[in-house]
């Protein structure tokens, strides 16, 4: 405790007087004080302006000036609308992810295979909605129709949610749900009916049978020595095809083998197939060993996707192969196109169209092979990652501002899950176990949901979502990046400067010849991760609505002064 | 019966809602609700004091009940649960405030040592008796961060020296002295428009 003055006019000094008021001074030396403004007029005048000023203060601050705002009294319902943001930006993306896979990817293959002699077959009705998988979904929907009935019964749901209860909305949800997949289900599937749905170990259609629907098999051992006058699908261990189907074969098998006669396309992703039978249409493999034997026959297009390809027997139309080593020893009426490692185009070879290699190194031409023109090489030239072209870089920096701009429209429509987000991302062992169960899992998930005709909603929507999300990722860890150089920020604008520095640090990261790819993948783990968190935070129950706005809390009534100081 | 105070902690009759927090730790979203609505007002008068704008004090509420989910695990049930959640929204409010430092704040770290010249007492209680609690919470607007922080910890909240030391990151000895200064900051800021000349400010 310190004096001031001389021993005439000795004042306690303000901090012991202030420390008096609140009762942070040890007994003697409040004695002390006590008995000094006991004597000294300033000091006590002091002291009780100090007194006074502690009650002005506790007055001032506890006053209910103003009642709670609207936003936080309807908190929980703020929430909620926040996720329908969230719901709807999700869904925005992922008709822009339809679109852009469509253009990027399905398009050009859609080309390719026109190219190749499909004609009006695109790869995407032919995967997804064509008869050969789904027979009869190309009538009811195509991808347009159904994205545009989704989005209605969204729409129609969202009209209508707040007459319904939770409970009565869910049971909604799932009783369309339920109604959509029946529908789906069931009116494909009545030219088609399970009764020659043969599941087992093995199944044989003995020479003489003859089955005249489709059939459907999923076991070990299929062999059709008999007629099947439909479409055959199998998953199978071993396909053998020695007798006769009138459509087409699809085939998921470790080993598949044309023998007979096959009037539609064969689709075979298998581990090796082999055809020395005929095939009136086209055949499709993605496998490791494909073989068209010199008795084999295909009436219109041969694509193969495979390791090894070996083109023995005749094509009527054009061959598009990819590969790692082929052999044609057989003719092809039509074009071919093929790219890969190593080709040989051996004695006793026809080709009646062009023929085009693409590869590491020219094609051994045999001198006794028949090319209509000669074969054009054009070799493919590797760029090593540390010679990489200003096109690449462009892209970079093009991809970099489209993760600005997502950050910057993310950040402006869903500040709060944003900050959570990043919030999330902090918590650094979360999510990144989090992320690699949703990177492997959701991925698989969805995968799993897709090739089940039921899941087909579930899994394309969990899938593009999965891909939301791999994408946002970079925006995420940016502004985590940005947040650890510049420190943290609420503000709008500062916030979205730390998130686009973060994406530039990022992007430049990911860049990284050798170390950039394992950059990447953490990032995707970070921040997808980071994401479900926030999500699963947001989605746990939370706040009860009707809130008051004006609620009276323990603390609403005024404060006495409890740093009362007797003077004495 | 004496009156709340938000961060009293033994005040007779008060009983914390023990239950509430008990089914809130176990999802229940009723006793989410029963506990925000308790609450959230404080924390939001808290907030208000303690931030500059009141959007700022509504992010920071909001943010603080978000936090509280994850932190109610950690919460001692042996001691008050308002005390408690005071400290979390003043660590809250403190780490925003700290985060603005490098654009407005130049006070943050280091206990100012320039001495204070003690005030004319006279012109002290004229200057309180003259002030509005109005006239005193739109001079809060114009003090320094830690300034602000300490006079509503201690004003607003009756948090401890300890807990105000705790949570500026000051020693403990110097809690009354980083008061001591608000409180000159407060009276110049009180008395800037006015003809009172005060002894002690700066």
């Amino acid at each position: 405790m310190n004096d001031t003055g001389n021993s005439t006019n000795k004042h306690l000094d303000e901090i012991t007087l202030l420390l008096y008021v609140e009762r942070q001074l040890d007994r003697a030396s409040a004695q002390e004080v006590s008995l000094h403004t006991q004597t000294c007029e300033r000091c006590l005048t002091l002291l009780r302006a100090l007194d006074r000023e502690s009650r002005l203060l506790t007055r001032s601050m506890l006053e209910q000036d103003e009642p709670l705002p609207a936003r936080l009294a309807e908190f929980h319902a703020q929430a909620r609308k926040s996720m329908q943001w969230i719901w709807g930006l999700v869904f925005g993306m992922a008709l822009l992810g339809i679109y852009s896979l469509y253009t990027v990817y399905i398009e050009p293959w859609e080309q390719q295979f026109e190219q190749a002699g499909f004609g009006g077959t695109n790869l995407l009705s032919l995967l997804v909605f064509q008869g050969a998988f789904w027979k009869g979904w190309q009538s009811m929907f195509t991808l347009v129709e159904f994205v545009a009935l989704t989005s209605f019964a969204a729409f129609a749901f969202f009209l209508v949610r707040k007459y319904l209860k939770r409970g009565t909305a869910l049971a909604v949800m799932f009783a369309s749900m339920s109604l959509l997949m029946m529908t789906a289900a069931s009116t494909p599937a009545q030219s088609v009916k399970i009764d020659t749905d043969m599941k087992g170990q093995k199944l044989e259609v003995k020479k003489d049978e003859v089955l005249r629907k489709d059939l459907y098999f999923a076991g070990s051992q299929l062999r059709i020595d008999g007629t099947v006058d439909g479409d055959v699908y199998a998953f199978a261990q071993e396909v053998d095809v020695s007798g006769h189907v009138t459509g087409d074969v699809i085939c998921f098998a470790r080993s598949a083998r044309i023998t007979g006669q096959v009037d539609g396309n064969v689709r075979s992703f298998t581990n090796n197939v082999t055809i020395s039978g005929t095939v009136a249409k086209s055949v499709t493999t993605m496998n490791e060993d494909t073989r068209l034997d010199s008795a084999g026959k295909v009436g219109h297009n041969f694509s193969a996707f495979s390791q090894i390809v070996t083109v023995d027997g005749k094509v009527g139309r054009d061959v598009l192969v990819m590969f790692n080593e082929a052999t044609i020893s057989g003719t092809i009426e039509g074009n071919m196109k093929a790219k890969g490692e190593s080709l040989t185009i051996a004695s006793g070879a026809q080709i009646g169209g062009e023929a085009k290699f693409e590869g590491e190194k020219p094609a051994d031409v045999s001198s006794g092979a028949t090319l209509a023109s000669p074969l054009q090489f054009t070799k493919i030239e590797h760029k090593s990652r540390t010679e990489r072209g200003v096109g690449h870089y462009i892209w970079r920096v093009v991809w970099a501002g489209a993760w600005i701009l997502l950050g910057l429209v993310l950040i402006s429509l869903m500040p709060g899950f944003a900050r959570e987000t990043v919030e999330s991302a902090e918590r650094y062992g979360a999510s990144f176990g989090l992320g690699v169960l949703v990177f492997f899992g959701v991925a698989i998930a969805s995968l799993i949901a897709c090739i089940t005709i039921v899941g087909l909603l579930v899994g394309i929507s969990t899938f593009f979502l999965w891909l939301v999300a791999l994408f946002s990722s970079y925006v995420v860890v940016g502004a985590v990046v940005g947040c650890w150089i510049l420190g943290k920020s609420t503000d709008f604008w500062p916030a979205v400067g730390r998130m686009a520095l973060g994406v530039i640090i990022v992007v430049v990261a990911t860049g990284l010849p050798h170390v950039g790819g394992w950059i990447m993948f953490g990032v995707w783990l970070w921040g997808m991760g980071a994401i479900s968190l926030a999500l699963y935070r947001r989605l746990q129950p939370m706040i009860a609505p009707n809130i008051p706005s004006m609620p009276a809390g323990p603390i609403s009534t005024p404060l006495p002064p409890n740093t009362t100081v007797s003077p004495a | 019966m004496e009156p709340l105070r938000p961060g009293h902690t033994s005040v007779p009759g008060k009983t914390e809602p023990l239950d509430l927090i008990a089914q809130a730790r176990a999802g229940d979203t009723q006793a989410w609700g029963d506990l925000y609505r308790e609450f959230a007002p404080a924390i939001f008068r808290f907030c208000r004091r303690a931030l500059p704008s009141k959007e700022d004090a509504e992010d920071a509420t909001m943010e603080i009940f978000m936090k509280l989910r994850d932190k109610l695990a950690q919460y001692d049930t042996s001691r008050s649960f308002s005390a408690w959640l005071y400290k979390v929204a003043a660590n809250h409010c403190w780490d925003i405030l700290r985060r603005r430092k490098a654009r407005h704040e130049k006070d943050m770290d280091d206990v100012d040592d320039i001495p204070l010249e003690a005030p004319e007492p006279n012109q002290l209680e004229r200057l309180i008796e003259e002030r509005t609690s109005e006239e005193v919470r739109k001079a809060l607007d114009k003090l320094g961060a830690r300034a602000r922080m300490a006079l509503v910890m201690r004003y607003y909240s009756d948090m401890s020296y300890d807990e105000i030391a705790d949570a500026l990151g000051v020693r403990r000895p110097f809690v009354g002295v980083v008061l001591l200064r608000a409180r000159h900051e407060l009276r110049q800021a009180l008395g800037e428009n006015t003809a009172l000349a005060m002894g002690g400010t700066r």
